[in-house]
């Protein structure tokens, strides 16, 4: 006998399962610090503290969001969609043994969520924002989880893929998070309009140089480490149970998992790297970060059903298409995608997602490639109208946009009172009777008249200032 | 008052290369004015502009990125200095800098209150 212990199997398997997708959830976590500096480093230094604060939003509002609302949106959605009951769609709240499936859902939510701000960074009214995070948690993103994940109108039970005889493929979110995040991202772009100075009066694209190249790379290596969470994590089964009790350790899912996302990563940055090298000259490190994160995407909905080498040339497919797909959208679209989240989780997403049958471990199906299209299609539309009505909606409440002396000012003191980088600060007490700007020291930076003439008397600044 | 109050205090102040920086030092040590202030500073001159870029999209840099240095001295000539700094600067193509030669009114020093040259 080679059991030593009297133990139920499946009590074991779940033990190890459970531990395994809380370890992945906090890695996916680790991915906001990484979408935080890569923002951060692709906007001026006027703008940082206003991409972390809407980082922080992301995450602080979103998670009390889909705990109340958006968890729940997606039963009820994928049970409208594919015949079901909707009874139970709340009951993760009260049931303390789905909240390990719940924190692991909500990880994705925050990054469908966080992607939108790289999009509309230095021009957004903060209020807007957190309102249009409010919705994306709690109503764009889950529709689509419930359209998919969900069991619901693209599954395999669902209306459209029932009628395809087919489920939609998309494994750890290339279109479900990725995508749904890069669309509403462009629209939202489009809908705040171009920062000030990004086009010229021909209409023509005018660079707006970020601050820290070396915040948005770092950012894009955290970023990849936390998506090993995001992709081999969501092979959230590690040990298997069989009717008759024996656990099998699903080495070799895993494995592909691990292998295909890497090799993705890798592909997509190779090709950003040369693409970048052909057309303007040299190898550009802003686009081989982003054309790393490109390959990720588009291997994120095909890890565990591509070949290897197919899971390559997906991932080296979303880095070739990151420079043009960008270009379209600033030159073409003439929508001023700050961090180019459309190239990079938008188009990659699609093509990585729309084309999982050409490179299926096992072999082409129609139907389901028809039905990889069409899921593509679906989602793509339910985002940019569910954001466009948000947004217009959210506009008419607060506007969408911060006013044109504020955006020059920069959104950090403007909106949150802040300097990210001061240049020189006071290093002790001083008598605070003696303001050396020659008025009284204020935090709002305005100036009181009665004591503006006091401290200056009758000549010098204090005058002019009243 | 000491002999050495009428003697002039200048201030040689010169724009120059970042990469220069080390042979300037140099040259001023040898020349005998080791001491100088260095600062960070953009500027334009004769340089041409030249092309950054961001995502392939180029924008035009006319402010060149160059160092400041600051030299004040009594007992060396101002001459010697400047000489020192063309020396050490110098690489016959348009941006190598600018040197001008200030007259200074009074020096302090700080630590001890010594005035004029001796301050220097």
């Amino acid at each position: 006998m080679s059991t030593l212990l009297q133990v139920d199997p499946t009590t074991v398997a779940n033990g190890i399962n459970n531990v395994w997708v809380l370890v992945v959830t906090f890695l996916i976590f680790f991915m906001q610090p990484g979408f935080a500096l890569l923002e951060s480093g692709q906007v001026r230094a006027k703008n940082v503290g206003n991409v972390l604060m809407k980082n922080m939003t992301d995450w602080i509002l979103g998670t009390l969001v889909y705990f109340v609302i958006g968890a729940a949106v997606v039963g009820i959605v994928g049970s409208l969609t594919s015949g079901g009951d909707i009874a139970g769609a709340f009951g993760h709240i009260a049931d303390s043994n789905a909240w390990i499936g719940w924190l692991f859902g909500a990880v994705f939510a925050m990054t469908a969520a966080t992607i939108v701000s790289g999009a509309v960074a230095e021009r957004m009214n903060f209020d807007a924002y957190v309102l249009f995070t409010v919705l994306m948690v709690a109503i764009i993103y889950p529709v689509v989880v419930g359209f998919t994940w969900g069991g619901g109108l693209l599954s395999s039970s669902g209306f459209i893929g029932g009628a395809l005889g087919a489920g939609y493929l998309d494994f750890a979110g290339a279109t479900v998070v990725h995508m749904c995040g890069g669309v509403a991202g462009l629209v939202a772009a489009k809908m705040v309009g171009a920062r000030k100075g990004r086009y010229d009066s021909n209409g023509n694209s005018q660079a707006i140089p970020g601050h820290s190249m070396l915040l948005a790379v770092l950012g894009t290596f955290i970023l990849a480490f936390g998506w090993y969470g995001f992709n081999v994590g969501t092979q959230a089964t590690i040990l298997a149970v069989a009717d008759d009790g024996t656990l099998t350790f699903m080495g070799s899912a895993l494995g592909r998992v691990a292998l295909v996302t890497t090799l993705g990563m890798s592909a997509g940055g190779a090709m950003a790297m040369l693409t970048s090298a052909r057309y303007q000259g040299k190898p550009d490190p802003l686009w081989t970060a982003n054309g790393i994160l490109a390959g990720l995407v588009a291997v994120t909905g095909a890890v565990p059903h591509v070949t290897w080498w197919g899971g390559a040339l997906l991932g080296g497919l979303g880095g070739f298409l990151v420079l043009p797909a960008f270009h379209f959208t600033v030159d073409r679209l003439k929508v001023d995608d700050v961090c180019g989240v459309f190239a990079v989780h938008g188009v990659a997403g699609a093509v990585g997602t729309a084309l999982i049958p050409i490179f299926a471990v096992g072999g082409f199906a129609l139907n389901q490639f028809v039905l990889q299209i069409v899921g593509v299609g679906v989602i793509a539309l339910w985002t940019i109208v569910a954001s466009a009505v948000a947004l217009a909606a959210i506009d008419a409440v607060v506007g969408l946009r911060v006013t044109e002396e504020e955006e020059t000012e920069g959104l950090d003191e403007g909106e949150h009172g802040v300097a990210v980088y001061p240049e020189f600060v006071p290093n002790e007490t001083r008598d605070s009777t003696v303001a050396t700007d020659g008025g009284e020291l204020r935090t709002d930076g305005g100036c009181s008249l009665g004591n503006a003439v006091d401290s200056s008397g009758s000549s010098g600044s204090g005058g002019e200032r009243r | 008052m000491s002999e050495s109050a009428d003697t002039p205090i200048k201030m040689v102040m010169a724009y120059i290369r970042p990469d220069k920086l080390g042979d300037v030092k140099q040259a001023l040590a040898s020349a005998g004015a080791p001491s100088l202030t260095v600062t960070n500073v953009s500027g334009r001159g004769s340089q041409p502009a030249k092309k950054g870029q961001w995502r392939g999209e180029e924008y035009t840099v006319d402010l060149h990125q160059k160092v400041k240095i600051e030299c004040v001295v009594a007992d060396i000539p101002a001459e010697d200095v400047v000489e020192a700094i063309q020396d050490g600067a110098q690489t016959g193509e348009p941006g190598d800098g600018k040197i001008f030669v200030l007259p200074v009114d009074s020096a302090s020093q700080i630590r001890t209150g010594a005035e004029g040259p001796d301050a220097v």
